[in-house]
């Protein structure tokens, strides 16, 4: 009886805990054995079919020294570099105007979400394939005023443009997080600025953007990694090419992992990009002490 | 009474997950095996399984082969009724990927449809594979040439049975050169004539189009005409470095004189392959260096035109390059039967009905290419049946393309787009990134590297 009544005092006790095990028990055995495993493997030359046969630093070494290695981490810097800001912006600017009490507002906020839902599907890389190729919607619409066709995939900095605006083509999801955040910004700071004189600009910049900077700071975090992590675009719309400019690291993960099934270097790869991002992320941590206002925070 | 509830509750979800967790744990361990656990399997279970068995059969086409397929799964099970097959098929697409993650996890289909180089790459030296020579009850190997069976033996093993045999050739579209106003060409003085009469034409028009991939069989057709030799033998690339800068500078040539459009203007057309390219559809692009097999679907592409409907596609004459027929010939698939199969015995009653049996080989028809299997060549002959298109196209391949195939020429690390060897030597050689010399330094850095491993 008394053993009965302690082990209902250990569970009363640890109820918490207990709702969280299955989560935990998932979170140990599919996240974090794998995780660790990954760097295990990423020194070895571990391949699915003829397992392990040697160990060392030699995947790291390839990384740092093929020159089409390199050149796929630096594209991925590259596509990243435009793709995050270009999208934020964007995604802040149509948000910052479905929050005007427009007729059909409603409307237009399901349908500029909506490409966040297609994500990066076939149908959306038959889409874009069918708009970019030379033949294509827009060259045919440039054919109009007598302007010649232009081939996309001619040049490696319009392919990789072409891949940026299909990620950027789906900023929905940032878009809801920031019209929620000027959702709520308060209307009384705007009206005391109206009644100081300040522009709308003015107020856009000294008021609006000021108070969703830890919603900025949120988004521009996840559209970060998210944007290290792009597969889809360049595998669906350009394969790649032209000649290697639009081939991010993740297509030499995929390939080497499940075409090659070379999980060493596979790994390697993964852990390089894991602590590229780590660090573009500390470092956006760390400056946001400079730019990033808490209002709980003493005014910070 | 309502904490008692959340208790419960917890308990549930935590006994849930450790059960599901649980047999995660034990299917994954009994089904982990790559292969070894098995390799005797040919020699314990040639015997037939008592009572009903179920197998699955997994395999990789279009739709027209899924459906024949299917018709003989319903035909084989009617003769069998103590079988029931289970499909499992989608088109190439990411199949690879899949299947040989399949094998190497130990869950791959009873019988498999297989790509020929898949026994180099995924059979683990025979292990992954059931050997059929221990099934010759049920499976009658006599059918088929002893040449094909040779290149599907791993380790000591008849791993695979070979489907069909396959090779390039051109293909033309003639309503072009016709409209042209030029001959199909059948060398390279023709060729190049072509190049300089579609430019004249207009510049959006190419006799012939290809792909890094095709260059890649182009040059190797192009130094087998010219030395006779096939491209690598016994393990070792047969060509130098001079020879193969010589057939880089060609491609570069058949660029420069608008022969080929350039890698870029392909990228630029954003299509998966050629025949769905809208150039190829509406006859910009009027020829092609394919497999005999896909021949169909290149005829219907542009038959069925939208744009420029009842286009004539034709079969061309082998490009004459030197005083050797070049061009290889290489098995295009085979079947096999998983090392992890519960019944290898019924599988290979279901190759056999497929390939040798009058009945599957009348519902299959040419579906996967002209069969190797004689006794299925017979049904074919006797019945009048088969694509004649590809047909014709195979008896060119078989009759021309005398020099054999190397089963590292498909391997990933030199076909894989857009990371492959091929890729990335035709792809710079186009944009001019490299010189023939550099390409030539790289193709055969990269051919050796893996020869080596």
């Amino acid at each position: 009886m008394q053993k009965k009544q302690g082990l209902s005092r250990v569970i009363a006790e640890n109820t918490g805990f207990i709702f969280i095990i299955p989560w935990l028990i998932g979170f140990l055995l599919f996240k974090v054995y794998p995780f660790a495993s990954s760097l295990y493997y990423s020194f070895t030359n571990y391949d699915l079919f003829s397992g392990i046969s040697k160990t060392g630093l030699m995947n790291y070494q390839q990384i740092f020294t093929d020159e089409d290695i390199v050149r796929a981490f630096l594209v991925t810097g590259k596509y990243a570099l435009f793709d995050v800001p270009l999208k934020l912006i964007f995604a802040l600017f149509i948000a910052y105007i479905l929050n005007f009490k427009l007729k059909g507002v409603n409307f237009f906020r399901t349908a500029y979400y909506i490409p966040s839902i297609l994500g990066g599907s076939i149908a959306i890389a038959i889409l874009w394939r069918a708009v970019f190729n030379t033949e294509g919607l827009i060259n045919s619409v440039l054919s109009i005023f007598g302007i010649p066709a232009i081939n996309w995939m001619a040049d490696g900095n319009t392919a990789l443009f072409v891949i940026i605006l299909l990620r950027i083509w789906q900023f929905g999801s940032s878009m809801v997080i920031f019209l929620a955040a000027l959702k709520g910004v308060s209307e009384d700071l705007y009206e005391a600025a109206s009644l100081d004189g300040a522009s709308k600009w003015t107020q856009f910049f000294q008021i609006t953007v000021p108070i969703i900077t830890p919603v900025i700071f949120y988004n521009l975090i996840t559209q970060l990694c998210q944007a290290f992590q792009e597969f889809n675009g360049p595998y669906l719309v350009t394969k790649g090419g032209p000649n290697g400019a639009t081939t991010l690291i993740s297509m030499l993960i995929y390939n080497n992992a499940f075409l090659r099934h070379k999980m060493g270097m596979a790994s390697a790869q993964a852990w390089v990009l894991f602590v590229i991002t780590t660090i573009l992320t500390t470092i956006a941590f760390v400056s946001q002490k400079k730019w990033v206002y808490y209002a709980d925070e003493d005014g910070r | 009474m309502r904490r008692n509830t959340k208790r419960v509750i917890a308990f549930s979800l935590a006994a849930v997950t450790a059960l599901s967790l649980t047999a995660c744990g034990g299917s994954s361990s009994s089904g982990s095996s790559s292969g070894s656990a098995d390799s005797g399997a040919a020699e314990t279970a040639a015997a037939a399984s008592e009572g009903d068995v179920t197998i699955t059969f997994s395999w990789w086409g279009g739709d027209s082969r899924h459906e024949a397929t299917e018709a003989a799964i319903a035909a084989f099970e009617a003769k069998y009724p103590n079988i029931h097959v289970t499909p499992e098929y989608g088109a190439w697409s990411g199949w690879e990927e899949k299947q040989s993650l399949n094998i190497v996890g130990g869950n791959a289909a009873d019988v498999m449809q297989i790509n020929w180089n898949w026994i180099e790459s995924y059979s683990n030296n025979g292990a992954n594979f059931v050997d059929l020579n221990a099934y010759n009850e049920v499976l009658d190997l006599s059918q088929f040439p002893s040449s094909s069976l040779e290149q599907c033996v791993a380790g000591g093993k008849q791993v695979a049975v070979p489907i069909s045999l396959t090779g390039r050739l051109f293909y033309w579209n003639k309503t072009t050169f016709d409209e042209v106003g030029v001959d199909i060409p059948t060398d390279e003085a023709s060729l190049l004539a072509a190049g300089a009469a579609f430019k004249a034409y207009d510049d959006s028009y190419y006799p012939l189009a290809l792909g890094e991939y095709d260059r890649m069989i182009f040059i190797v057709h192009y130094l087998e005409s010219k030395y006779g030799k096939a491209w690598v033998e016994n393990g070792e690339l047969q060509y130098s470095e001079e020879e193969i800068t010589e057939a880089m500078d060609f491609i570069t040539k058949l660029e420069e004189e608008h022969v080929i459009p350039t890698i870029s203007v392909l990228s630029g057309d954003m299509a998966d392959s050629l025949d769905k390219n809208s150039k190829w559809i509406d006859g910009k692009y009027a020829g092609i260096l394919e497999w005999d097999s896909s021949a169909t679907k290149y005829k219907q592409a542009v038959e069925e035109s939208t744009n420029k409907p009842g286009q004539e596609f034709v079969i061309g004459e082998p490009l004459d390059f030197g005083d050797y027929n070049g061009g290889f010939t290489k098995i295009s698939m085979a079947f096999a039967i998983s090392a992890t199969s519960e019944h290898p015995y019924e599988s290979a009653q279901l190759i056999e009905f497929l390939l040798n049996d009058p009945e599957g080989v009348e519902i299959c028809s040419t579906e996967r290419g002209i069969p190797c299997s004689a006794a299925a060549v017979a049904v074919l002959e006797e019945k009048g049946l088969g694509d004649e298109l590809v047909m014709e196209a195979n008896a060119q391949v078989l009759e021309h393309n005398g020099f054999p195939l190397d089963s590292m020429f498909e391997h990933n690390d030199l076909k894989a787009s857009p990371d492959g060897v091929y890729y990335k030597v035709f792809g710079k050689l186009s944009t001019g990134d490299y010189t023939s010399a550099d390409a030539a330094a790289a193709l055969i850095k990269g051919i050796n590297e893996l020869l080596e491993q």
